[in-house]
């Protein structure tokens, strides 16, 4: 009990990162789906396989794939207000 | 079939919903009348206790606080007032000990009432000798006052949003990776569907049985 806090962020740290993993893996197939319509509807140019894989390199740089993150983030903030909010107010 | 179908999902959801309801946390309009701590020695019933303060040694048997309280409608209420620390439900409470400071505080008798609102998680039983677990006490200047539980409000929506995610990707994930890998095997499963129809056939009749039987015996 004295390491219960360990055990809690040992605990946590593996469920957030399946957590986080599911996540990347489904937002990847969204994004290639996406893609693939894209190129589909004639939007895009070139080859099609060459024009997905050009958008998934820049999507595994941008922003909204480093917005996954936040897998981690919002529960610790979640845990850091909820103990403030819970013993401290 | 159909009962045995619909006697499943009852029953999940009644578990989904005692859990639920045990864990949120709900807040009564009582006034309180004592607060103390009392020796306990955990049973059959120790799932329903949480657990030593914080940084406390762990043992079969400890002293725990308590809060006794009357409710608006005069039936009596009792809390237990323990650390859930690390563990669940995941509530982080480390400060039994202030809160039953401030419980202590509120004691009030009948003729001066003081309302508070007592934030709590947990049932009441009698027969297993449970409380629930109170969280935070905030005193009311009126006790006809409506609480809106805008905590359970965003919780729960957020459980939702959740499982509607996992729908999305459960759905993303059959159509681009099993459903595909099934197109290859569909060939294969047609064949096998056609020799099955056959045999399907052949099963009407006691001959088409009787052959089956023998079949089966040289096939071995």
């Amino acid at each position: 009990m004295i390491l219960g806090w360990l055990r809690l962020f040992v605990m946590a740290a593996v469920v957030l990162t399946a957590v986080y993993w599911i996540v990347v893996i489904y937002a990847r197939s969204v994004r290639r789906e996406t893609l693939e319509k894209r190129w589909d509807a004639g939007e895009g140019t070139g080859e099609r396989e060459h024009f997905v894989e050009a958008g998934m390199a820049d999507y595994e740089k941008g922003l909204k794939r480093r917005l996954l993150w936040l897998v981690y983030i919002l529960p610790g903030i979640v845990f850091a207000v909820l103990i403030y909010v819970v013993n401290y107010q | 079939m159909r009962y045995l179908k619909w006697g499943f999902w009852a029953t999940l959801a009644l578990l989904v919903f005692a859990f639920l309801h045990y864990t949120l946390p709900q807040r009564d309009i009582v006034r309180i009348v004592g607060a103390e701590s009392r020796r306990i020695d955990f049973g059959e019933n120790s799932i329903f206790w949480a657990r030593p303060e914080t940084g406390m040694a762990v043992d079969g048997s400890r002293d725990v606080f308590f809060i006794r309280a009357i409710r608006e409608n005069g039936r009596a209420i009792e809390y237990r007032n323990e650390d859930t620390g690390w563990g669940w439900p995941p509530y982080f409470k480390i400060n039994s000990s202030t809160l039953q400071t401030e419980a202590t505080n509120l004691i009030s008798n009948s003729a001066t009432p003081q309302w508070v609102a007592i934030t709590h998680y947990g049932w009441r039983n009698n027969l297993f000798t449970i409380f629930p677990n109170a969280v935070r006490v905030r005193a009311l200047a009126d006790p006809s006052v409506t609480l809106i539980p805008w905590v359970n409000i965003i919780i729960l929506t957020i459980l939702a949003a959740l499982l509607f995610m996992l729908r999305r990707m459960w759905l993303q994930f059959r159509e681009r990776t099993i459903d595909p890998a099934l197109d290859g095997m569909g060939d294969a499963f047609d064949r096998a569907d056609a020799r099955a129809d056959v045999a399907r056939a052949n099963a009407r009749t006691s001959w088409g049985r009787f052959r089956a039987w023998l079949a089966g015996l040289f096939a071995r």
